[in-house]
Formats: structure tokens, sequence, C-alpha cells
């Protein structure tokens, strides 16, 4: 063999690469959603010389190769693998930590724009002597574990941010620090193996949520189930979450989705406000063979539901109650479905409406307040709450 | 477009090959030029009537400076008309907001400013275009009577946004002929990996380190060693970024037949700042010498005519970087340095020790990067007392994250600075000689003399082969982390 043949090679190797990698970009049939990414593609952008002229076709062009690639899916896996063998340790903002968990970085927040969201709790509170109001603020993995960080590796402190909220905030409500009752479930309970958020998502797990309910049924007064009290299933063990997503790490152990079901069920009605549909359930299976298990929890996201449960009058702990919250609350639902007969659900970020006004309307008195420490310290929306 | 995106490397790259390579030879030109206009269009749409502009009228002020019987005062007012053109549309789209800026803040008047985006490649394209008009006034080449052949050298796509400043008379006679044989375009493909697996990943990779180091909330805080990794890691990317856009043009080039000379030369290695100016961005050197400092007189007209050239080209060379003082101040500083060697530097480096006169390179290059790097002279001096200890912090965990977490990058970074030509060379003849004992089964023909052992015998390609597979995986990596990209800003628009 010559250089002159080596020099072929390069050519043909080359060319052959480029041109069929544009024949199977061309012929192979394009997927509208990525599974792997829970987003929708980049469609094939349609000319018109006004979007040539705004450079948005360039844009939606570079885009729409991009998305639908050949071999996509092992490319991404390629890279994140190079990454970790030059021990990268993070990749678009989430960590790779120890024991299969991965965290989303967290830095110091302004503090003065923090401290107006509380504010604006506080006023709230102001506003409405009359409502019994809760405020629970659960931390985030991140701020749970930071000994699971990669080595060196810093997060912001969420026990000490969650204590400042906590000193910010005026009496009138009652404030529940989620490493109160989290910290107090892992060692009560013995089993340090039981985990209270996922590995691969930013959510806490069905038991961190029952945790909290637990925590927050006592502070009511009432008597919370016990573990005992329910079925536990499994309904997912091929779950990897939007870190997951978000960080595109290869050879993850996927997490499992648990099932809290009462042994004495309680039969509930789920109106979601914004499409007008009901449901007798308040779980979505169709999301367990979707990349976004999460949203078995409801549905996912909405602005606007209501849950009527059938509990009798004289066993019922609580008539009406609004939970104010991020999806957090999606997973903690189901268990306060066994105490209170009405409860509505907003979702500050995409609803609209005056919260004051929603409960003055729907003879609410009692109201919980449930984010967790990451959306909370970045939630402009909060500001809403003033009225 | 750039050279670094999927689109371009499996749509237009192939499509333009095919096109050019089916062209018969004499719209060869015209095929480039319109890919090239293709090429342009894509991200500018709007500018490439300015472009189309500035081509058209060099090329005729071309014509006008080769006209028969023009007077040596007529050629000198074109050659100032065309430097008044060219000068004028570069100054009002790159300098005009800065200098209105500049002077609402002396005047306190309050002028709006024009906020249009600047044109890319503009810095770029002029200097080619500027280059042209004086090669042919100063008859050092011929006027381009062929309108198509002057716009494909101002427009080749290759290196219209980012260089290397390919000056008119380097390529004239390419324009008119050129010839592509497999030796040249294989090596066309080597460089382009080279250069594309430079930027994706290299550049673009130690480009987060220095984003996260230059994000801090204040640079008073800044421990000593995660200064130092910021601003290292800032010369990387910067070298990485320009010198691999440098090799894909150089690359393509070649694919379409084109020599452009080289643009860096391991500047990381240099052992003097004059050193270091001869090995880095050496096509705009090689412009601001050839078009202002030998004009101007150069060398020839005593000491201080010199060091005030010196002068005057190095804060012209700042500027063009970019419409700021700190660019300003950024040429000053090498210009106040390359005096000082002149005057006396070089021979005192000379009688050290070769490791501590490349110390003191790499520590002005280093330092010039920081005021590279920021606009802001508070932020530029706060940062270079970060670097000096000036926060009294030595380092923190997060130093420790940010070294561990990109050493083994750093190191290749480094590996990649050095020369290894000469290693190379040397193992290649030593396979050679080895090979003797060896059978060649296939090849004894050896009619590629190119890499032919002195002996006669054919050269050995175990160095070629494993070549061939380093490219390869180059290429795939690159294109796995342009799948991936989420990250992929390019820096030398700015210019």
């Amino acid at each position: 063999m010559s250089s002159k043949w080596i020099d072929r090679i390069y050519i043909g190797g080359f060319l052959s690469l480029l041109i069929g990698l544009l024949l199977f970009f061309i012929f192979e049939p394009k997927t509208i959603f990525s599974e792997l990414e829970n987003r929708k593609l980049q469609e094939n952008p349609e000319f018109s010389w006004s979007r040539i002229w705004s450079q948005q076709y360039a844009k939606d062009a570079e885009l729409y190769v991009t998305d639908h690639f050949p071999f996509r899916a092992e490319f991404i896996a390629t890279k994140s693998l190079l990454e970790q063998a030059r021990l990268q340790k993070e990749n678009n903002g989430i960590f790779l930590g120890e024991d299969g968990y991965l965290f989303e970085k967290f830095g110091k927040p302004d503090l003065d724009e923090l401290g107006s969201y509380v504010d604006a709790i506080n006023k709230f509170a102001a506003n409405h002597p009359e409502t019994r109001l809760s405020f629970l603020l659960a931390p985030n993995s991140v701020g749970m574990y930071p000994e699971r960080l990669p080595w060196m590796a810093e997060a912001y402190s969420q026990r000490e941010l969650n204590k400042w909220i906590g000193g910010r905030l005026d009496g009138g409500l009652t404030f529940l620090d989620g490493f109160a009752f989290l910290d107090h479930g892992d060692t009560e309970s013995k089993q340090d193996d039981r985990q209270l958020y996922y590995r691969t998502d930013h959510h806490w797990t069905t038991f961190g949520a029952y945790l909290a309910y637990r925590a927050y049924s006592e502070s009511l007064g009432w008597e919370p189930l016990a573990e005992e009290d329910f079925h536990i299933r499994t309904v997912s063990d091929s779950f990897l979450g939007s870190y997951h997503t978000k960080g595109q790490y290869g050879g993850l152990r996927p997490d499992t989705i648990e099932v809290y079901e009462p042994k004495n069920p309680v039969a509930s009605e789920m109106h979601i406000v914004d499409t007008d549909e009901t449901s007798d359930s308040l779980y979505d299976d169709s999301y367990l063979s979707k990349k976004d298990k999460y949203s078995y929890f409801q549905g996912g996201v909405h602005a606007l539901v209501t849950v009527t449960n059938e509990i009798a009058s004289e066993d019922a702990d609580l008539e009406k109650l609004l939970i104010v919250k991020d999806s957090y609350a999606h997973s903690m639902l189901p268990f306060l479905t066994n105490h209170v007969r009405d409860i509505h659900m907003i979702d500050i970020r995409y609803y609209n409406g005056n919260i004051g006004d929603y409960m003055e309307e729907n003879g609410i008195q009692d109201a919980l307040f449930l984010f967790n420490t990451s959306t909370f310290v970045q939630e402009r929306n909060l500001l809403k709450l003033k009225y | 477009m750039v050279f670094s995106s999927l689109l371009f490397l499996i749509l237009f790259l192939p499509v333009v090959l095919i096109l050019y390579y089916l062209s018969p030879r004499r719209i060869k030109n015209l095929m480039l030029f319109l890919a090239s206009l293709v090429f342009y269009a894509w991200g500018e749409p709007i500018y490439i009537a300015l472009m189309l502009f500035s081509t058209l009228t060099d090329y005729l002020f071309g014509l006008l400076l080769d006209r028969k019987g023009m007077s040596g005062k007529g050629r000198k007012a074109v050659l100032i008309a065309s430097v008044i053109v060219n000068l004028g549309v570069l100054g009002f789209f790159k300098y005009a907001d800065f200098l209105i800026a500049n002077v609402n803040a002396v005047l306190g008047t309050a002028i709006p400013p024009t906020d249009l985006p600047l044109p890319i490649g503009i810095s770029f394209y002029t200097f080619q275009s500027m280059s042209y008009i004086i090669d042919v006034y100063r008859r050092d080449s011929k006027a381009q009577r062929n309108w198509i052949d002057f716009a494909t050298f101002v427009s080749l796509f290759p290196q219209l946004v980012a260089g290397p400043i390919v000056r008119y008379n380097t390529i004239a006679e390419q324009l008119k002929d050129r010839r592509v044989d497999a030796h040249m375009f294989a090596e066309g493909v080597r460089r382009f990996c080279i250069g594309l697996a430079k930027k994706v990943l290299l550049a673009n990779n130690i480009g987060l380190l220095w984003n996260e180091v230059s994000a801090a909330d204040s640079l008073s805080g800044l421990p000593v060693l995660t200064a130092w990794l910021g601003i290292i890691a800032f010369a990387f990317q910067i070298y990485y970024d320009f010198s691999g856009y440098s090799d894909m043009a150089i690359g393509l080039g070649l694919m379409f037949g084109f020599r452009f000379n080289e643009n860096f030369n391991k500047p990381y290695t240099a052992i003097s700042m004059t050193d270091f100016w001869r090995r880095w961005h050496i096509s705009l050197g090689t412009w601001f010498r050839e078009y202002v400092y030998i004009p101007l007189g150069g060398n020839r007209k005593g000491m201080t005519n010199q060091l005030r050239n010196i002068l005057i080209v190095w804060l012209l060379t700042g500027i063009w970087h970019g419409a700021s003082w700190n660019f300003l101040l950024w040429g000053l500083y090498f210009g106040v340095i390359l005096i000082a060697e002149k005057l006396f530097l070089l021979r005192l480096l000379a009688r050290l020790p070769r490791w501590m006169s490349h110390l003191y390179a790499v520590l002005l290059i280093l330092i010039g990067w920081v005021l590279f790097a920021f606009e802001n002279i508070g932020d530029v001096a706060a940062y270079i007392s970060a670097m000096f200890g000036g926060n009294g912090i030595w380092f923190d965990r997060h130093s420790i994250y940010l070294l561990y977490t990109n050493a083994i990058l750093l190191l290749l970074l480094v590996m990649g600075s050095l020369e290894w030509r000469g290693l190379i060379r040397s193992v290649q003849a030593r396979l050679n000689g080895g090979i003797q004992n060896r059978s060649v089964a296939d090849d004894i023909t050896g009619s590629d003399g190119t890499r032919k052992a002195v002996n006669g015998k054919p050269a050995s390609v175990v160095l070629p082969l494993l070549g061939l597979g380093w490219h390869a995986v180059l290429l795939l990596m690159s294109v796995a982390y342009l799948v991936d990209a989420t990250f992929n800003p390019f820096l030398y628009f700015r210019f």
C-alpha cells in the first residue's frame, strides 16, 4: 500500500461519510417528538422570502438538521461518554453525583429578589387574616444530599436558605421547612436506602411526598394515615427524568415510581378546568409509557384543577382547601384526598386570576403554599400573590 | 453559515464540492462565487449588498489604476478614493457607535447610536479588497479584468468570515489557473478535520471553563488558582477557535485548489513577544507590515520614526480587533513591549535559558488576554490583581473542582500547542530505515515521490495509516459534539 492509496481513502472516506449522512438524513423517516429529550423536534422549515430575510429560515433549518441528524441518539451517547472519560462532572448544568444521583446546579440566589417573593407571601397572609395558611418549602435533592455532589463540587446551602426564608416570614402562617420532616423521615424509619428524591429527576419520590403529607397533617392536628394503611405499588421501574433529559448522561440506573393506594379507597373526581376534562382517577397511566413519567400524577401541570372526594362530612377533616404550588404537589395531592372533600389546586405559573378573589368566590378558608426551593427562588410569578 | 455546523457539513459542503467538480473549467469560479454568496447570505441576507458594493467599487478602481495613460497623480487619487471608500464603510459599520458613545461622553451630547449589527467578516474582506487595490497601485499585480474572478477572490467562502486575510498577489495566479490532485485534496481533508476538532472538541469545551470563571459574582473574590485557570482557558479557547477556523479555511481552500498562506505557527511556543507575533494571526501581521508599516518608512528612516511606526501599527492592530477602548489598550500594550524588545529586551532574553524566555513570553501573552477579554478597564485591573494574589486567597474548593474536571482537557490543549513535526519526521525516518528488512508486498512501483525513503525503498505507511484512523476519529467525535451542541458560539464574529 502506498501513500497514494491512503490519499484515496481519505478522499473516498470523507466524501462518502458526508454524502452518506446526507442520504440518511434525507431518506430517514422523521419523528416529531423526541422521547429521549422529551421535546418536540424542529419541523421542516417552511420556505418564504420573508423568513429568509429575517434569518428565521436559517435558524430553523440548522435546528432541523441537528434534531433529525442520523444516529442522533448514538452520537449524543458518544459525547456523554467522552465527557465522562475526561472527568467532566457536569453537562448542561447537571452534576453527575455519587450513587447514581444527578443534581441541578444551585448557586447563590439574588437575596433581594428572593426577599420580595417572601414579602409577597407575608402580604398575602396580612391581607387574608381569616385564612388558615401553611407554607411548605421542600428542598431539592441537591439541598438534601450535598455530600453526594461530585468531589469538591459546591452548591449553595438550601438548608441555610430555607432557614433564611423562614426567618423572614411574619407570623400569621405556619411554615413547614422540608428539612425538618425529610431529615427525620430518613432516620426514624431506619431505612437509609429509602429514596426521598428520584436520582434522575428533579421531583421528590412518593415516599418524600408521603413524609410531607404526614408533617402537614400533624401541623393541622389531623391524624395522618400510616404507611401500613396503603398498598405500595411500583408503577414504573424505567423512569429517567428531567435531570437525565438535560444532562444526557448514558448508563444511568432508572428510577422507580411508586404509588400509595389506600386500603380504604376514597372515590375522587378530578376536574381539569383548563381543558374542562373530568376523570375519576388522579393518575394518567398513559404517561408511564412516555419519557415524562412524573406526569403520571394528574397528567402533568395544569393551571387549575379541582378534586372532589367522597368522604362523609363527619369523617372529613376539612371541607375545602386551596393549594398554590409547583409540581412537587402532584405526588402529595393524592394523600390529601383522604382528609379533604374539596381540593382546589392552582399553579401560579399558569394561573392568571386573583388568588384572593378565587378563595372568596369558592368560600375557601384554608390554603397550602407548596414549593420546592429551586423554583421558589426564581418564581417571579409569586409576586402575583400580593393582592 | 459557519463551518462548525451540521448543515454545512452534510449539506452545503458535499453539494458544493459535487457541483464544483462537475462544472467545466471556465465556470468553476462562477460556481464558487455563487456558493460563497449563498454561504454569506445564509447568515447576513441584508449585508450581501454591502459586500457586492465593496467588490464592485474596488473592481472598477482597479481597472482605472491600470488604464493606459493614467498619470501618477491620477493613480494616487484613485488609490486614495478607494481607501476612503473601504475604510469609510468599515468605519461606519464597525466604529460609528464607538465614536458616538465617546463623543457623547466627552461633550455631553445625546447623538443616538446607529445600533447596526456588524456585518459578518467585514474586517476581513475589506482588508483583502484593499490589498488588491494597493497591489495594483504598486504594480505588484495586474488589475483583474474579469469581475467574477475578482468577486470570487473577495467572497471566497473558506476565508470569507474569519480569514486568513489573503493578499491578492499571493493568489492571483491561482484564480486564473489551478489544479487539484488527490494528494492536495487529501491534505485538505486532513487540515479540515484537524481544524474542526480544534474548534468543536477543544475550543468550545475549554470555553465553558472561561465562561464559568468570568461569570463569577465578583472578581474581587476570585482565588489565585481560579484566576489563572480562567485566563489560561481563555488563551486556549481563542487560540484553538481561531486557528481551528484557519485550518478549516486552509483545508477547504486545498479542496478547491487554493493554497492559502499559514495563519498560525504554534504561537504558544514563542520565546518573546516579537516571536509570538510572527506566529499568531500571521496574515494580519503581514497585512499591516506590507500596507502600513513599510509604506510609513518601516525601519529605514531612523530609530524615532521606526518606534513611531511600530506604535501606529499596534494601535491599529488593537482597534482592528474591536471597537472598544480595551482593544486599543491591548494594541498599545503589545506596541510598548515590542519597542522595549527592539531596544534592549531581546538581547537580554537571548542570554537567558530558553525556558525562562518562554515563561516571560507566556506571562505577557496571558496578561494581554486579560486586556482582550474584559471591555471594562476596572475588570481588567481586578482580574490581574486576582491573578497575583490581590484577593488574599490561593484556592478554594471550587478551584480544585475546576482544575480536576478540566485537567485532561488542559493536558490535551498543552500538547496540541507544542511542536511535534520534528518528532514525527524522525519517527518516519526510522520506520523508513527499518522497513528494509521486511518484505514489501504491495506497491513497489512507488510512483508517488512524496513519501519515498532516501534509499529508494517505499516509505513506511505506518504513520500515515495511524493518521488516517486519528483523523477519522476526530471527525466522528466532532460530529458527536456538534449533534449535542447546546453551546456553539463563534468568537471571531466580532471582528
